[in-house]
C-alpha cells in the first residue's frame, strides 16, 4: 500500500511578506516541520558582471550601486578600491574619512531596515515602521552630501566626487542625536521583549563549528562567536585610525546572553550593537577629518585605461564580506568583474541547511535574520 | 393574541441595533488603522477607511470561486456572529436574551469560526490549511480559561443569563470592582486578545509565516463579507467583555430615567467598547505573535491557572 502523503508544499515568495525581496523560498512541510527548503533565484537577474565588462571604467560607478538595493554604499566602495589597487592611486585623507562616514551611515540604515525586519517577521510592526521611518532622516542626510537619497554614486575611484557640504556636521550629529535616543526605544520593543526572546532565541542556529566551513561572514558570523571583521583585519578607509570595538557573542554588552551559536536573537543583538558602534564611528570620523581634497585628478574620463592587472578587495558589509575581483588587461574597459556577495553562501547553502527542521512559523523570521539582498545572488 | 404591531417594532429595533452593529464595527476597523498607524509614527488611513474597504469590495465582480461552500462560507460567518449579537445585551437593552443564554452564546461564538474555516477550507490553499489549524487550536486554548471565569460568574450572580448578570451589575456594582474579578478581568482580556486575533495571538493571520492563512484565497466580495464578520467581531467580543465585567455599560436606569438612559448607556456602552478595544491595540502593537504551542501554553498554563484558583474562590465564596 502507498503511505498517505503528509508532505505539502509552501512557497515563501517571491510575493510573500516572509520573503527577503525578489526571491522565493519553496518549503516542504510535514505537520509543523520544515522538512526540506530550496531557494529559487532569478525574479532579479540583470547580469551586472556581464554588463561591467560592456562599460568603461567610470560607467560601471552608476551600475554597481544596484547590486544591494539596502546599502548600495558598500559596492561603490569596494569597485573604486579595486580600481584604485589597480592604478596604483593613494586616495586623499579627507576623502578616506568621507567615505568611512558614508558607509557607515549606510550600515546604520541597512541595519534599521533588517532588525526591522526581523521584528515585523515575528509581528512587531512597529519596530519594523520606526525603523523606516528613521532611516528617512539618514536618507535626508544622503541627499544633503551626494544629492541622491538611495543609488548615491558618491565613491568614485580616486576619492569621492565633491567635498561635503559645510553643514554636514551639524545635520549628521542632529540625526545621531536622535537616533541614538531612539535606541533605547527599539530594545525594549525588540531585544529586550520577553515574548521576542521566546520566539527568537535558539532559532535558527548555525552552529560555531560548521559557521566558517559554510561560508558566513559579517554579523551571521560574529554572532556565531568569531571576532572577524574586516574594518579590523584589512581596515580600508580611515578604520585604521579610528578607536571602535567590534560587537560578537558573546560579548553582548547589556544584553541578555541567551543560546550557543548564531540564532535569531543573537543576529539581532550584535546588528543592534554595531549600530551604535557606527554612531560611534561617525562621530570620531566627523571630529578628526582633515581638511583638503576629496578627489584625486583623474585621467580623462573616457580615454581612461586601467593598467593590466587583477585585484580583489573586500569591505565589512552590513551583511558580511562583499567583495569584488576587478580584472584588467590595460584597456578601457574592465576584462572580468566578479562579485562576492554575502547573501549568495548565506541566502542558499546556509538558509538550505539550517532551515531543515524549523517550525514552519520559524522560517520567515530565520531566512530575514540571515539578512539576504537577492540582487547580490544574481549579479 | 400575537401582538404583531409589538413584533414588528422589535423587529425594527432588531434591525437598527444590527446595522449600528456593523455600523460601529466598520469604524473599529478605521480606528484601529489610524491608532496603529499614530504608534508606527505614520499618519495612516482616514478613520472612515473601514467603511470604504466594505463598499469598495462589495462593489468589486467576483471572477474566482472555489466552489458553493466557499462562497457560502462568508454568509456562514456573517449569520453566525450577527445571531451572537441578537443575544448579547447591548448597553443593558437584551434583544433575543433568555435564561440560559450564556451557555448559548458560547456555543454560537465557535460558528462563525467554524464558517471562516470552511470557506477557507475549500479554497484548498495549504497556507488557509495551517491558518485553520491554527485558528482553531488558539480558539480551543482560549476558551478554557474564559469559559471558567464565565462559570466563576455565574455560580457568583446565580443566574446563567447574560441579561442577569447585566442586571445584578446595576447602580455601578460592576464586577470589576470585585477583586476576584478584577482578575478575572484580567485572565479574560487575555482570552479576548485571542478571539480578536491581535498579537501576541494572531497566529492564525501571521503574515510573514503563512501569507495571511485563511484569508489567503478570499477576494472581492467574499473578503469584504470576510471583513465584515471580522468588524462585527470586535464588537460582539468586546460587549462580551464589557456585559460581563462592566456592567454592559449601564449607568442610568430606564425604569427612572425613560429614554435619556438608553441614549446615555448606549453613549457609555460604546466608549467603554472602544476602550477596551483601544487596550488590545496597544498590545498589539508592542507585542511579537507567539508560536501556537507557546499560545496553548500561556491560555492552559498560566491564564487557565487563575481562572482556576477564581473559580475555587468563588465556590469558597459561595459555600460559606
Amino acid at each position: 500500500m502507498k503511505p498517505i502523503e503528509k508532505e505539502y508544499e509552501l512557497f515563501i515568495g517571491p510575493n510573500h511578506p516572509g520573503a527577503t525581496g525578489n526571491m522565493s523560498y519553496h518549503i516542504w512541510v510535514e505537520g509543523d516541520k520544515v522538512k526540506k527548503a530550496e531557494t529559487r533565484v532569478g525574479y532579479l537577474h540583470r547580469g551586472f558582471e556581464k554588463l561591467m565588462e560592456k562599460r568603461i571604467w567610470m560607467q560601471n560607478v552608476p551600475l554597481v550601486c544596484r547590486i544591494c538595493v539596502p546599502e548600495p554604499d558598500v559596492n561603490e566602495a569596494s569597485y573604486s578600491m579595486a580600481v584604485e589597487d589597480l592604478m596604483g592611486w593613494e586616495i586623499p585623507e579627507r576623502a578616506k574619512y568621507i567615505r568611512t562616514i558614508i558607509l557607515e551611515m549606510a550600515r546604520i540604515s541597512a541595519h534599521l531596515l533588517t532588525v526591522g525586519g526581523i521584528a515585523a517577521s515575528l509581528g512587531i510592526y512597529t519596530a519594523a515602521q520606526w525603523g523606516v521611518g528613521d532611516r528617512d532622516y539618514l536618507l535626508d542626510v544622503f541627499e544633503q552630501i551626494t544629492g541622491a537619497r538611495v543609488y548615491h554614486i558618491y565613491i568614485w575611484p580616486g576619492g569621492v566626487r565633491w567635498d561635503v557640504p559645510k553643514n554636514t556636521k551639524e545635520l549628521l550629529t542632529k540625526v545621531l542625536d536622535y537616533l541614538e535616543k531612539r535606541m533605547p526605544l527599539y530594545e525594549d520593543l525588540i531585544i529586550k521583549n520577553k515574548v521576542f526572546i521566546r520566539r527568537a532565541a535558539d532559532v535558527g542556529v548555525i552552529p560555531k563549528d560548521k559557521a566558517i566551513e559554510w561560508g558566513v561572514t559579517g554579523p551571521n558570523l560574529r554572532a556565531a562567536g568569531y571576532q572577524l571583521d574586516f574594518r579590523k583585519l584589512e581596515p580600508y578607509a580611515a578604520y585604521d585610525k579610528i578607536d571602535f570595538e567590534v560587537p560578537y557573542y558573546p560579548k553582548l554588552g547589556e544584553y541578555e546572553v541567551l543560546s550557543d551559536g548564531s540564532d535569531i536573537y543573537t543576529r539581532t543583538a550584535i546588528r543592534m550593537l554595531e549600530m551604535q558602534q557606527s554612531i560611534n564611528i561617525i562621530r570620531q570620523a566627523l571630529k578628526d577629518m582633515p581638511e583638503g581634497d576629496v578627489l584625486l585628478k583623474h585621467p580623462q574620463w573616457f580615454a581612461w585605461k586601467v593598467p593590466a592587472g587583477y585585484s580583489y578587495v573586500r569591505v565589512e558589509s552590513s551583511k558580511g564580506e562583499f567583495g569584488y575581483f576587478v580584472v584588467s588587461d590595460g584597456g578601457k574597459k574592465p576584462v572580468r568583474v566578479h562579485v562576492r556577495g554575502p547573501s549568495y553562501t548565506h541566502g542558499i547553502n546556509v538558509m538550505e541547511t539550517i532551515a531543515k527542521g524549523l517550525n514552519v512559523a520559524d522560517f520567515a523570521p530565520t531566512a530575514i535574520s540571515l539578512d539576504v539582498c537577492p540582487p547580490d545572488i544574481e549579479r | 393574541m400575537v401582538d404583531f404591531f409589538a413584533l414588528g417594532e422589535q423587529i425594527l429595533v432588531m434591525a437598527f441595533l444590527v446595522t449600528l452593529g456593523y455600523a460601529i464595527g466598520m469604524f473599529f476597523n478605521g480606528f484601529a488603522r489610524k491608532i496603529t498607524a499614530r504608534i508606527h509614527n505614520r499618519v495612516g488611513p482616514p478613520i472612515y477607511q473601514g467603511y470604504i474597504d466594505v463598499f469598495k469590495l462589495f462593489g468589486k465582480k467576483t471572477n474566482i470561486s472555489h466552489g458553493w461552500i466557499f462562497d457560502l462560507a462568508a454568509l456562514f460567518s456573517i449569520a453566525g456572529i450577527t445571531l451572537v449579537f441578537l443575544f448579547l445585551p447591548v448597553a443593558g437593552f437584551s434583544m433575543l436574551s433568555t435564561d440560559g443564554d450564556l451557555f448559548l452564546i458560547l456555543y454560537l461564538l465557535a460558528i462563525p469560526a467554524l464558517g471562516f474555516a470552511l470557506g477557507a477550507g475549500a479554497s484548498g490553499n495549504p497556507n488557509a490549511a495551517v491558518g485553520i489549524m491554527r485558528a482553531l487550536m488558539t480558539m480551543l486554548a482560549y476558551e478554557l480559561p474564559l469559559v471558567m471565569v464565565i462559570v466563576a460568574m455565574m455560580v457568583h450572580y446565580n443566574t446563567t443569563s447574560l441579561a442577569g448578570i447585566v442586571a445584578a451589575q446595576s447602580n455601578m456594582h460592576w464586577a470589576i470592582f470585585l477583586p476576584v474579578f478584577l482578575i478575572g478581568a484580567i485572565v479574560a482580556d487575555m482570552a479576548l486578545q485571542g478571539m480578536l486575533m491581535e498579537k501576541p495571538f494572531d497566529i492564525p493571520i501571521a503574515p510573514h509565516e503563512i501569507a495571511t492563512g485563511p484569508m489567503v484565497e478570499f477576494g472581492g466580495k467574499h473578503l469584504g463579507a470576510l471583513m465584515l464578520y471580522k468588524m462585527m467581531g470586535i464588537v460582539v467580543e468586546t460587549t462580551l467583555f464589557v456585559d460581563l465585567f462592566l456592567g454592559g455599560g449601564v449607568i442610568l436606569s430606564v425604569a427612572q430615567y425613560g429614554w435619556l438612559a438608553y441614549v446615555v448607556n448606549f453613549l457609555v456602552w460604546f466608549g467603554l467598547i472602544t476602550f477596551v478595544f483601544f487596550l488590545a491595540l496597544l498590545i498589539n502593537a508592542v507585542f511579537p505573535r507567539f508560536r501556537i504551542e507557546q499560545a496553548l501554553k500561556f491560555y492552559w498554563k498560566y491564564d487557565a491557572l487563575v481562572a482556576l484558583l477564581i473559580l475555587i474562590w468563588i465556590f469558597v465564596e459561595v459555600s460559606t
